[in-house]
């Protein structure tokens, strides 16, 4: 048997009262794929954690190559072989792609020698298939292009453990593939990748083993051959779950509310024409990069649009800033959670009631804190936000417990159009399906919804009608009956061969 | 157009600062007679020396996103310190006595360094702290005596109007040579010596800089007991120019580095900047400082706030600039 090269022996962790982690044993060998999948809360997060040596365990050994080590820190866990590409890419935004990449690498001497870095950069990138310009300051760089320099990163750190967390949550289907090619030849140098992703088909296409982990346990290690994809979703929530992707029948449609006409903004998006109907689900697809973000953030006021009509409830209106949009009764839910949606340091309450703090006011203009939490509860309740209470910080809570403590704040404003931007990113089955299930719930109840998504399992589970974006042009609605996954990613990335004329 | 739009900021800011200072100058020169001498620019210099290391560490620290507000009491303190060493060792050799003086000072960094990093006080509340109890140290240490020029040694009180070299009728004096090396060291070691990257790195993305397994707290401290070595050559500076020391020596040296260093383009949120941007930034200030003493037109009492103002100016237009030219480069792209 091959020396696995990496072995996690009886790990324990606490957090205060949470016992994040109980007995968890793992075994890494070279050249594998390893995907590790668990519901949000599972103990994944603190397992990279205390791999990447973040946190040290309260007991249980690591070895490495058989050499039981101590990972004190980052640095030590590089040392030592192990890197991380996370969720949300770290990159330093003043530095260049180039000092970006190199910026932990400690075998390249105490001199910058600045065009060496560059030529080295150039040829760690080129592989990747990406162009990037790596003398370019890395603000500005999107979420795709940021992992890039992350791969790159590790790459230029020779890893034999590569851990990837939810490495595809941003990307589209192009991309994905890309990742996953990456993800091959890097198995292929005998580097061992440990792949955690709530989608579940990527896992299919890459891994070689799966492990389940469920409330900071080991549930199952097995060959991916021998799981089946039911299988895997009743280990990681210890029941069987009846269908996550559930295709809802149609919502009869009603009047159209949201009418947008030749929506145009210079140098970004141009000529985007819908009609949105009460009750309806539409869903923008396209590549990252198809500027659907930016027709949302032109609906929503943030980058207004240059040129076209918005028309809503047969009035037609500008809209120029958020507050005008939100007093049109239009939300939006961001897809960067971090920086655009929630307040991470301030407790669930307060994020809650952060877009409707009118209402809370009793008459000494003060705000009333019993109805306030009590509006906190009653959303905590219903969209089912795991955390024991309302007051606590929602940087603490998970990334589907996160994105519900957002959507309660836009669903307190009682919206007409409701636009998500990747509902789903980076949350796990359960809560997926959780999410899906509000979407369409709210639709029903006579919401407009337009969703961004680059997940096209997920499109095409959620809509009614799919808009297809290419390059900041509209290429084509599909009703969701002529919606396939292969023509939707066709008309995204402009093989079809004869396209619809935009409806 | 297009150099707005292919220069890199940073070199626009260096050549906008470049355009402000040559118009303060022009301007001086039309109010003031006999401006454009080598007496004024020995002035001017020579007070900029002064400040120039101080700014100089501020950066590092400002670079960090952090801010060091006892730079002026460190400055202080290891003045009349060091004034009273050479003293009593009138014989300690030049070398040694400007050691000492960065020693010092590193010293007083080291604490601003310890509670910040590893006490995890945020840098403004620490060094407001220290900025009052470094110079109730002062007060306390000299019991309210004065240094005078007569008890310090000859090579001291010479240091001042030292000529390193003639540059086309403009002397350059020792002092002047001092800060420059300051400055140059610096900034050749924050372009091309690795661990000196990290100060970017650190205020760039703090947490990034942890998962990329930088020691963080280790980066923060470092820059706090930099920026009290300068403020310790600052001090030593400050000594051979003014020779009487009293316990106000420095006070208000922490706002005129901030503003230099701002106005020379660091970003106060932190991750950028450079030490030629600093020496811009440092002769600006200076030079407006020097000119207004002398301009009859304004009051000795407004030079503080123009200082002020000149900070708020120097951010206001940084913002508005650079949100317009990534707007410009947003849509010249598309």
């Amino acid at each position: 048997m091959t020396q696995p090269v990496l072995e996690l022996i009886g790990l324990s962790k606490s957090f205060a009262a949470t016992q994040a982690l109980k007995d968890m044993s793992l075994t890494i060998l070279p050249g594998e794929v390893h995907a590790i999948v668990g519901e949000n809360g599972a103990g994944k997060s603190t397992l990279i954690k205390i791999m990447t040596g973040v946190h040290q365990p309260d007991t249980g050994t690591i070895r490495v190559e058989g050499q039981s080590v101590t990972l004190r820190s980052t640095q030590g866990a590089q040392e030592a072989g192990i890197a991380a590409i996370y969720q949300e890419p770290m990159v330093f935004p003043d530095l260049n792609v180039a000092e970006n990449i190199f910026i932990s690498n400690r075998a390249k001497g105490r001199i910058m020698r600045w065009s060496e870095i560059y030529a080295e950069a150039e040829s760690l990138i080129a592989p990747l298939g990406v162009k990037l310009d790596v003398r370019r300051a890395a603000s500005g760089l999107t979420l795709a292009e940021q992992q890039t320099v992350e791969i790159a990163r590790a790459l230029s750190l020779k890893v034999k453990v590569l851990i990837m967390d939810e490495p595809t949550a941003s990307l589209s289907a192009h991309e994905v593939a890309r990742l996953l090619d990456i993800a091959r030849a890097l198995k292929a140098q005998g580097v061992a990748v440990i792949y955690i992703s709530h989608r579940l088909d990527e896992i299919f296409r890459i891994a070689d083993r799966v492990t389940v982990i469920r409330d900071g346990q080991h549930i199952s290690t097995k060959p991916v051959a021998e799981v089946t994809e039911d299988g895997l979703v009743k280990d990681m929530v210890g029941r069987a779950l009846e269908s996550f992707a559930v295709k809802t029948a149609a919502n009869p449609h009603g009047e159209t509310l949201l009418s947008v006409k030749d929506l145009s903004r210079a140098g970004v998006f141009q000529n985007i024409t819908f009609d949105l109907h009460k009750g309806e689900v539409l869903c923008l697809a396209g590549l990252v990069g198809a500027r659907r973000t930016d027709v949302a953030l032109s609906l929503f006021g943030i980058a207004p649009a240059t040129d076209g009509s918005i028309t809503l409830a047969g009035q037609q209106v500008r809209i120029a800033t958020p507050q005008q949009a939100m007093d049109l009764g239009i939300a939006y839910v961001s897809e960067d959670r971090r920086k655009l949606g929630l307040a991470m340091p301030l407790p669930i309450f307060a994020n809650i009631s952060l877009a409707s703090l009118k209402k809370l006011l009793n008459p000494f203009g003060l705000i009333d804190r019993a109805a306030e939490s009590a509006m906190a509860e009653t959303y905590r309740k219903r969209l089912a936000i795991r955390s024991p209470d309302s007051l606590i910080e929602v940087g603490k809570l998970s990334g589907g417990n996160q994105q519900k403590v957002m959507l309660a704040k836009w669903l307190e404003t009682k919206p007409r159009v409701l636009i998500f931007d990747e509902p789903t990113r980076g949350i796990d089955v359960g809560a997926k399906a959780e999410v899906h299930a509000i979407i369409r719930q709210l639709a029903s109840e006579g919401v407009a919804i337009l969703v961004i998504s680059s997940d096209l399992p997920e499109v095409l589970a959620l809509a009614d009608r799919v808009l297809v974006m290419r390059e900041g042009r509209q290429v084509g609605i599909l009703p969701i009956e002529e919606a396939t996954q292969e023509r939707v990613i066709a008309l995204a990335a402009g093989q079809a061969t004869s396209e619809r004329p935009a409806a | 157009m297009t150099i707005l739009t292919r220069a890199s900021p940073q070199t626009l800011r260096l050549l906008a600062l470049g355009l402000a200072l040559l118009a303060t100058i022009l301007f001086f020169a039309t109010q003031i007679e006999g401006y454009l001498s080598p007496r004024m620019f020995n002035r001017i210099s020579t007070s900029a020396a002064v400040v120039l290391p101080v700014a100089v560490g501020q950066a590092i620290v400002i670079m960090t996103r952090n801010i060091d507000l006892s730079t002026g009491s460190i400055l202080g303190v290891v003045a009349y310190m060091a004034g009273q060493l050479l003293n009593t060792m009138p014989d300690l050799h030049p070398v040694l006595a400007v050691l000492f003086c960065m020693a010092l000072g590193a010293g007083l960094g080291l604490l601003n360094g310890l509670l910040i990093a590893w006490g995890r006080v945020p840098s403004i509340i620490v060094t407001l702290g220290t900025l009052a109890l470094f110079r109730s140290f002062l007060v306390e240490w000299s019991d309210a005596k004065t240094i005078t020029t007569a008890s310090l040694p000859q090579w001291l009180v010479d240091l001042p109007s030292a000529n390193a070299f003639s540059l086309g009728g403009l002397d350059i004096r020792v002092t002047v040579v001092l800060a420059l090396a300051a400055v140059l060291v610096t900034g050749l070691a924050l372009t091309f010596w690795r661990p000196a990257r990290r100060f970017y790195a650190v205020g760039s993305n703090p947490d990034a800089a942890v998962m990329a397994g930088i020691n963080a707290p280790r980066v923060v401290f470092t820059a706090f007991i930099l920026s009290g070595a300068f403020a310790g050559l600052s001090g030593f500076l400050f000594l051979a120019k003014f020779g009487n020391i009293t316990v106000v020596a420095g006070l208000g040296y922490e706002l005129k580095s901030i503003a230099a260093v701002v106005v020379g383009g660091v970003s106060i949120m932190g991750g950028s900047g450079s030490m030629i941007g600093v020496l811009m930034g440092a002769l600006l200030v200076d030079t407006i400082d020097n000119s207004l003493t002398r301009w009859a037109v304004v009051s000795e009492f407004w030079r503080d706030a123009l200082l002020g103002g000149l900070i708020m100016a120097a951010v206001t237009v940084d913002t508005l600039a650079s949100r317009q030219l990534a707007r410009l480069r947003k849509g010249g792209a598309g």
